[in-house]
């Protein structure tokens, strides 16, 4: 018999700017449960301070893959110390990263690819899309493109 | 007044630049208050600071009567929810704006849409400020209560069959 589990504890991530914003307009969707926020920019901290406890992960793209390594440090530490059992994300890159280490440690994967991708999946949408356990887009168009990637409307 | 911004993460100079002629050249006759990032460019002929925390950033905002700025998805919802007419350039990879051009085709798409007026080059953009004086955004229906639904749906069934 699988242990009842009344409270999950749910990490929420996005990137500052854009991300972040698509991601808590579905705040609703997590509102019985446990959460914790993860972000990658001291400049939202005043936008999620409020909303609870939360970690600031740092930037990182393809043109500072050097930043990869304390992102990578940072999302290790996290996942070792919150040991969530699910997280939600719009992208972008490094909360990819957290998705990806907090699946090894067992955690299931939400990814609504952000509406800025109008004509495929992100890149980090593309690299979660094999290990997420529940894949949204925000474009009808690109649902169709892959097989496990579901429409149910636009957050925005 | 117009809003100019230009994001969160990086400098927008080609935008910032091609403003700051269109009001020296008296395409633009509002007053122009800008958020540039951090950047070495200096306009000369609008106000500007490099960032602007989030109550500021609001009360700019409400102030405007049109905002431009880079295609960010930050942006385009910001203009959409207050109904501000909102005229984009996307940033380019080429001019090392962004680390992709996706921009371009967000750009097109909510243009498409109706949502808000674009200018693909420094060219295009005097022409396009003309434009924002009587462009009415056409509003977008959110469907953000169906992607709670379900994930609310998928958290609920995860907590009732345990973890795993």
């Amino acid at each position: 018999m699988p242990k009842q589990r009344e409270n999950l504890r749910i990490c929420v991530t996005a990137s500052a700017g854009g991300h972040l914003s698509q991601l808590l307009r579905i705040a609703e969707s997590w509102e019985k449960y446990e959460v914790f926020y993860v972000s990658t920019l001291k400049s939202v901290t005043k936008k999620i301070g409020r909303l609870g406890r939360f970690y600031i992960i740092g930037e990182c793209n393809r043109q500072h893959p050097f930043l990869a390594a304390i992102v990578l440090k940072n999302c290790i530490k996290i996942i070792l110390k919150e040991k969530p059992d699910v997280i939600i994300s719009t992208g972008a890159a490094p909360p990819c990263l957290l998705c990806l280490i907090g699946k090894l440690f067992g955690a299931k994967i939400i990814w609504i690819d952000s509406i800025a991708n109008v004509e495929r999946l992100s890149l980090s949408g593309r690299i979660i899309r094999p290990f997420a356990d529940l894949i949204l887009t925000q474009w009808v168009e690109i649902a169709g493109k892959y097989q496990n990637v579901r429409y149910e409307g636009a957050v925005i | 007044m117009i809003f100019l911004t230009v994001g969160t993460l990086f400098p927008f100079d080609r935008l910032v630049e091609a403003v700051d002629n269109a009001v020296a050249k008296g395409f633009i006759k509002e007053n122009v208050f800008a958020q540039i990032g951090k950047t070495d460019f200096e306009p000369k002929n609008l106000e500007y600071v490099e960032a602007l925390d989030k109550d500021m950033f609001e009360e700019k905002v409400a102030k405007a009567d049109y905002l431009i700025s880079h295609a960010g998805i930050g942006s385009i919802t910001t203009a959409l929810e207050r109904n501000k007419p909102l005229l984009v350039m996307p940033r380019m990879k080429r001019f090392k704006e962004h680390v992709n051009d996706h921009q371009v085709s967000t750009a097109r798409k909510f243009e498409q849409l109706g949502h808000v007026l674009v200018a693909y080059s420094v060219e295009e953009l005097p022409q396009k400020i003309k434009q924002l004086s009587t462009f009415t955004p056409k509003p977008r229906g959110s469907e953000a209560h169906r992607v709670v639904q379900r994930i609310a749906k998928f958290l609920d069934e995860l907590s009732l069959s345990g973890k795993s």
